[in-house]
C-alpha cells in the first residue's frame, strides 16, 4: 500500500519534470513561427519529433510499474507500439491524408505484439510453478494443523483429563469415608460432580477435533462406527491400502458424518451406502441414499463440506434429483 | 487399586501394557481383568485389542474396559466377544465408588456393565429415526428402567436407583419386554443383550 503511494508520488514528479521543457520548447517554436509570418505550420513536425520520444519515455515508465518482469516487458512493447501507431496516424494527417498507409505499420506492430504475447507463455509457466509451490505449502500447513490438533487431543487425554479422573477418584473415596458427616460429604460430592462435568466437556472438545476411533483405527473403522450409530440403515463398502494423511482422513470423515446426518434428517427410512476407495493418489468417498432426493447443494452443511474439501484441492459434488435419491461424492488428493 | 482393595476386591497382579496384560491373565487366571482402552506404547486402542485377545484365550474371563470416551465400535466388539462378563465404563465412573464397585462385582460374576453414555447414545440414535412407535409407547419410568437394564443393572439395583419397590421394577420390566416384543428371560446378561440388540436394530 505505502509502496504504491510512493510510486504514484514519484510518478507525478517525473511527469512534471519531463513535460515542462517539452511545453516550453513547443511554445517557443510556435512563437518563432508566428513572428516569421505564420506560413506553413512547420512547428508541428518538430512537435511530433518531441512527442514521439516523450511518449516512448512515458510508456516505458508506465511499463516499469508492472509487477512481473514478463508483464513489464510486454507492457513496454505494447506502450511503444501504441506510440508508434499514433505517430503514424499523426504523420498521415499532417502530410495531407490521402491513402491510409499507416494501416500497414500498424498491422506489423500488432503482429509483433501478438508474437510477443505468444512467447509470453514461459511467464505463464512461472505462474504455474508458483501455483504448485503455493499448493504444496498450503497442504503442508493444513497437514501440520491437523497433526497439531491430534497432538492437542492426545495431550488433553494424557494430561488434563487423566488428572481430572484421578481427582474425581480421590474425591469419590473421600466421600465414601465421610458417610458419618453428611454435610461435608455433600460438599465433596459437589466437587466430584464439577470434576466429572469438566471431564465431559474435555471429552466433547476432543471429539469435535476428530473422533478417537479415526485416530486409532483409521477412516474405514471410523466410517463403520458412524454407520453403526446412524439411525438409518447404512452399508459400508471399500477398502484402503494405506492411511491417507490426517487432514484428508478427517475431511473425508466429516463428509460421511454430515451426509449420514442429512440422510437421517431429510430422508427418514432411507437406506444409505458409503463407499470409501483409493484411486491412485486419490481418496474417493461416496454416500448414496435412496431417499426422496432434492437436496439443496447450497445448504450450509454441504457448503461447509465443499469448502473443507476444496481447501485440500479436492472436489465435492452433490447430485440430488427429486425422487431419485441423493449422491454426495468427494475426491481428495492424498499427497 | 487401593479403591478396589478397600472394597473387598483382591488385586492379584498389575500390568503396564497390552502384552503384559495377556501374560498376567495367562499366569494368574483371574476372575476379572480391568484395562484402559489406551495403553502404551502407541496409546490408541491396544487395551481393547488386548482384552479381546485375553477373552479369546480364556472365554470365561470377565473383562472391564475403562475409557475416557464412548465408542460404539469398541463396546460392540466387547459384547460380541463372549457370552458373559463384560463392561465398558467411562473412567470418571470410578469416582462414584459404590456404583463402580457394584459394576466390578457384577461383571466379575458374569454380568454386564455398560456406561450410561453408551446406552443413552444408542437410545437417542434409535429415537432420532422417529419411526419408532414401540419406543415411543414406553412411559417415562419405563424408559428409565430400559436404560438401566441396558446398562446391565439387576432389578434390585434398578429398584434402589429409582427408589421404588422390587415389585414395581419387575412390573416395568415385563411391560417393557411386552411393548418391545422381546422374549422375557431370567438371565440378566441375556436380558441386556436382548435390549441392546433391539436398540441397535434400525427402524427401517
Amino acid at each position: 500500500m505505502s509502496d504504491n503511494r510512493h510510486r504514484t508520488a514519484k510518478w507525478s514528479v517525473v511527469q512534471r519534470a519531463a513535460l515542462a521543457p517539452s511545453a516550453v520548447l513547443a511554445l517557443s517554436l510556435i512563437l518563432i513561427w508566428a513572428l516569421t509570418g505564420a506560413g506553413y505550420f512547420w512547428p508541428m513536425w518538430a512537435m511530433l519529433g518531441i512527442a514521439i520520444p516523450t511518449g516512448i519515455w512515458f510508456s516505458l515508465r508506465w511499463a516499469r510499474m508492472q509487477r512481473e518482469p514478463t508483464s513489464r516487458r510486454y507492457a513496454a512493447h505494447a506502450g511503444v507500439s501504441a506510440v508508434l501507431a499514433l505517430a503514424g496516424v499523426a504523420i498521415w494527417v499532417m502530410s495531407g491524408r490521402g491513402y491510409f498507409w499507416p494501416v500497414w505499420p500498424m498491422l506489423g506492430l500488432a503482429g509483433l505484439l501478438a508474437l510477443h504475447r505468444a512467447i509470453l507463455r514461459p511467464g505463464q509457466r512461472s505462474l504455474e510453478v508458483r501455483v504448485d509451490e503455493l499448493t504444496r505449502t498450503r497442504s503442508g500447513a493444513l497437514n501440520e494443523q491437523a497433526s497439531q490438533l491430534r497432538r492437542i487431543e492426545r495431550d488433553l487425554h494424557d494430561g488434563a483429563q487423566a488428572r481430572l479422573v484421578a481427582l474425581s477418584m480421590q474425591l469419590g473415596r473421600a466421600e465414601e469415608r465421610l458417610a458419618d458427616r453428611p454435610e461435608t460429604a455433600a460438599l465433596i460430592r459437589r466437587a466430584r460432580e464439577e470434576a466429572t462435568a469438566a471431564i465431559a466437556e474435555l471429552r466433547d472438545l476432543a471429539r469435535g477435533i476428530a473422533p478417537p476411533v479415526l485416530a486409532d483405527r483409521g477412516l474405514k473403522a471410523a466410517v463403520e462406527s458412524l454407520a453403526n450409530r446412524s439411525a438409518a440403515s447404512v452399508e459400508v463398502r471399500g477398502d484402503l491400502d494405506h492411511r491417507p494423511p490426517p487432514v484428508v482422513e478427517t475431511a473425508a470423515y466429516f463428509v460421511v458424518a454430515e451426509s449420514l446426518t442429512n440422510v437421517v434428517k431429510h430422508a427418514p427410512g432411507a437406506t444409505a451406502r458409503v463407499t470409501v476407495t483409493q484411486d491412485g493418489a486419490m481418496l474417493v468417498v461416496e454416500v448414496v441414499d435412496n431417499g426422496p432426493g432434492g437436496a439443496d447443494p447450497a445448504g450450509s452443511g454441504l457448503t461447509g463440506l465443499k469448502q473443507r474439501v476444496e481447501a485440500l484441492d479436492g472436489r465435492l459434488e452433490v447430485h440430488s434429483v427429486p425422487g431419485d435419491g441423493t449422491v454426495v461424492w468427494a475426491v481428495l488428493p492424498c499427497e | 487399586m487401593a479403591l478396589l482393595a478397600e472394597n473387598g476386591i483382591e488385586v492379584v497382579a498389575q500390568a503396564a501394557d497390552g502384552p503384559g496384560l495377556l501374560r498376567v491373565v495367562d499366569g494368574h487366571k483371574p476372575d476379572l481383568a480391568i484395562c484402559d482402552v489406551r495403553l502404551p506404547p502407541s496409546f490408541t486402542d491396544e487395551g481393547i485389542r488386548a482384552a479381546l485377545e485375553a477373552r479369546r484365550r480364556h472365554p470365561e474371563l470377565a473383562v472391564l474396559v475403562l475409557s475416557q470416551y464412548v465408542e460404539p465400535v469398541y463396546t460392540g466388539e466387547l459384547l460380541a466377544s463372549g457370552e458373559s462378563g463384560v463392561g465398558y465404563l467411562l473412567k470418571e465412573r470410578i469416582s462414584e465408588v459404590r456404583t463402580f464397585v457394584e459394576s466390578v462385582k457384577r461383571v466379575a460374576a458374569g454380568g454386564t456393565a455398560l456406561d450410561r453414555e453408551v446406552v443413552s447414545a444408542l437410545i437417542a440414535d434409535r429415537d432420532r429415526s422417529g419411526a419408532d412407535a414401540e419406543l415411543g409407547a414406553l412411559t417415562a419410568r419405563e424408559r428409565e428402567t430400559l436404560e438401566l437394564i441396558a446398562q446391565g443393572r439387576t432389578n434390585a439395583a434398578i429398584a434402589r436407583e429409582l427408589v421404588v419397590t422390587l415389585g414395581a421394577v419387575e412390573k416395568h420390566v415385563s411391560n417393557i419386554f411386552a411393548k418391545l416384543n422381546l422374549p422375557a428371560g431370567d438371565d440378566d446378561h441375556r436380558r441386556v443383550l436382548a435390549v441392546l440388540t433391539y436398540l441397535r436394530a434400525t427402524g427401517a
